[in-house]
């Protein structure tokens, strides 16, 4: 019997089933049961098997619901444009000015991802109280204190937000911004750039893919976003994660949470599907 | 003169004059106060291995490195604090630098954009160097990578050369291309020295393509200007053992030089009258240099100024000439030679050969201090 290093098609299917089980099990089946479920309708806190577009039409015409998506996603992008003012000059310095302790700061990023959330949340609620450092630091500057309202507010939630997914940002920003050659800058300075057009010109441009997975990042994980909403922003603007979670556990209303899952699901999915086509437009031509 | 050295009409005036630059990098002196006058529209070579302070030097007269010491002008300017930008200067880069996310048009144009020079000017002017660099108009639309590795040199020459620099300074651009390209690219690069008639300041590790395109070569090593010279001078008269070597094979022999003449100190057979006068100092440590082209095989009852009879130990085809090495008798000495065509057939390993040349072919550098020994 010849021997082929070819592997069979038996031996490719049999090597690809484990991912094939965890993928189905843990990712497909839930999804497609997600779907089933926001097709049914509940009754008495029980769903019924009815199979009916009930659901569906109560979606569509409760405004609440798109008020509460549109205010996710309006801090959706805020987040997105704050990490990226923050993160490009963070990034950029990491690269050009801070090259010996590129190292360090990045271990310390690292440390930022791997530190739970929910300790930082919570972090930032005793940093902010009117009891809290924040204060104490700003009446030791001689400043004013910080007025009762930024705690449980819009503000604080983004604070908490950007703060989460700030490292998401300045590392998919520094990658691009790592890999600009150095001698593109001096070709730009020889052709009679300065500093600020050679930036404008050159160094921006090709960071524009980094600037855009940072951002196509962060923007997805702050649709999803559920803890900063709730403890810093108290309650008060309660983002699509928020309704969700609700919708589920307290009103026990499963279909309804299906649904509501299934629109930001979608929404993440079309954001993604354009930001690569715009990508993909954009590189095609210099690859 | 040996050979034939075609240089570009050279007028008079001096585009660029280095007086004494010195270069230091914390301790370490890269440059040690080089003195170098370029002439306006030279072709000029700066040549040497690498950490010889070449490519510093022209970083130097870009403006990208500022110098130490010494003082810089081009174009009858100080360039001391003059950024790179302002300098009428223009660099063409080892790694061409062409910007990736800029048309083949925006690439070349963006010189003139810069200068806010008008958009129809630049469009005119971008033709003009699109035709002059012998591409296609239809690149202009299309971005770097998709051209190939010669396009995107000439492109790059293409933008150094839109904005009428007074020099253009060329850091090893060719260094990377295949020799095929490399070889076609010379010559265009020589076409174009010659056609636009600016100022050209190559720094290469090539010696045959500094040979094949300056009018004037530096030889450079650890920071300092061994000699300066016409590709010529360079080749038949080295100033000094190392640009001897450097340049092409070549033959050294230790001899002595006594009243009249030289002999070889520990090498049988090699006694020759020294053809460079009474100028030439009586040296008990000296080489003599000869080229391996300058060795010859002498026929039976022929006598050159030295002659001796070697043993051949190795013949390289090298289509139109002919390597030999030979061993003197006594085994001591490995001496190359070079024959134009094909050589006899009996010249086979070990055959016995008659060798010589003319004491007018030969050059003696002090063993001391590695520098030619008279000037002849």
């Amino acid at each position: 019997m010849s021997q082929s290093l070819e592997p069979s098609r038996f031996m490719v299917a049999l090597h690809a089933l484990p991912s094939v089980l965890l993928q189905s099990a843990f990712f497909i089946v839930p999804l497609c049961m997600t779907i089933a479920l926001s097709f049914q309708e509940t009754e008495f806190y029980r769903v019924q098997w009815v199979w009916s577009l009930e659901t569906w039409t109560d979606v569509f015409t409760t405004r609440y619901y798109w008020s509460i998506l549109w205010n996710t996603i309006l801090m959706a992008i805020a987040c997105v444009i704050v990490c990226a003012v923050i993160g490009f000059p963070v990034a950029y310095a990491l690269v050009t000015r801070f090259k010996r302790w590129q190292t360090t700061i990045k271990i310390l990023l690292v440390f930022a991802f791997l530190t739970d959330a929910v300790l930082k949340t919570f972090g930032w609620v005793v940093f902010l109280d009117q009891t809290g450092p924040a204060n104490y630091i700003l009446s030791w500057l001689g400043l004013p204190s910080l007025p009762d309202w930024v705690l449980y507010s819009k503000f604080s939630a983004l604070l908490g937000m950007v703060y989460t997914l700030l490292p998401f940002s300045i590392f998919t920003i520094f990658l691009s911004v790592d890999m600009i050659d150095r001698s593109l800058l001096r070709a730009a300075y020889d052709c009679g750039a300065g500093k600020f057009r050679a930036f404008w010109e050159v160094t921006l441009p090709l960071s524009k893919s980094g600037l855009m997975a940072g951002a196509l990042l962060v923007f997805v994980l702050s649709l999803g976003s559920f803890l900063e909403p709730k403890v810093l922003g108290g309650g008060k603007n309660p983002m699509a994660a928020e309704l969700i979670r609700q919708t589920f556990e307290t009103r026990i209303n499963w279909p309804l949470g299906s649904a509501l899952t299934i629109v930001v699901i979608s929404i993440t999915v079309i954001t993604i599907l354009l930001a690569s086509r715009l990508l993909d437009l954009r590189q095609r031509g210099q690859t | 003169m040996r050979g034939i050295h075609v240089s570009a009409d050279i007028s008079t005036n001096d585009i660029c004059t280095i007086d004494g630059v010195i270069k230091n990098y914390g301790n370490f002196r890269a440059l040690h106060g080089i003195n170098l006058t370029v002439k306006e529209g030279e072709f000029v070579a700066l040549v040497g291995p690498s950490g010889s302070g070449k490519s510093t030097l022209l970083q130097v007269i870009s403006g990208f490195e500022a110098a130490t010491e010494g003082t810089l002008i081009i174009d009858g300017e100080d360039m001391t604090g003059v950024a790179p930008a302002d300098r009428p200067t223009s660099m063409v880069f080892q790694k061409l630098a062409l910007f990736p996310h800029k048309t083949i048009a925006e690439n070349i144009g963006f010189p003139l954009k810069l200068r806010k020079v008008p958009k129809a000017e630049i469009e005119r002017r971008t033709l003009d160097m699109i035709a002059l660099m012998q591409l296609k108009p239809e690149y202009l639309t299309r971005y770097p990578a998709q051209l190939s590795g010669g396009e995107q040199q000439r492109v790059a020459l293409a933008r150094s050369m839109i904005s009428h620099p007074k020099l253009l300074l060329l850091d090893e651009p060719l260094s990377a291309l295949d020799v095929k390209l490399k070889k076609v690219l010379q010559a265009e690069l020589k076409r174009l020295h010659r056609s636009l008639g600016v100022t050209f300041i190559h720094v290469t590790h090539d010696l045959e393509e500094a040979m094949m395109l300056a009018d004037h070569i530096c030889v450079m090593k650890d920071g300092l200007l061994l000699q300066l010279g016409t590709p010529d001078d360079i080749y038949y008269r080295p100033t000094h053992k190392f640009v001897a070597e450097f340049i092409g094979e070549t033959n050294l022999f230790p001899v002595s030089v006594e009243n009249n003449g030289y002999v070889a100190t520990d090498m049988a057979g090699i006694q020759g009258h020294s053809s460079f006068g009474p100028e030439v100092a009586v040296h008990p440590q000296a080489y003599l240099m000869v080229r391996p082209e300058f060795v010859h095989m002498v026929g039976a009852g022929e006598e050159l100024d030295v002659t001796l009879g070697v043993i051949v130990s190795e013949t390289f085809n090298r289509g139109s000439t002919t390597q030999v090495k030979a061993v003197t008798k006594d085994g001591g000495h490995l001496m190359t030679l070079e024959i134009q065509g094909h050589i006899d057939a009996q010249i086979i390993v070990g055959a016995e050969i008659r060798v010589g040349w003319r004491d007018e072919d030969t050059h003696l550098f002090d063993r001391t201090t590695d520098t030619f020994q008279a000037a002849s």
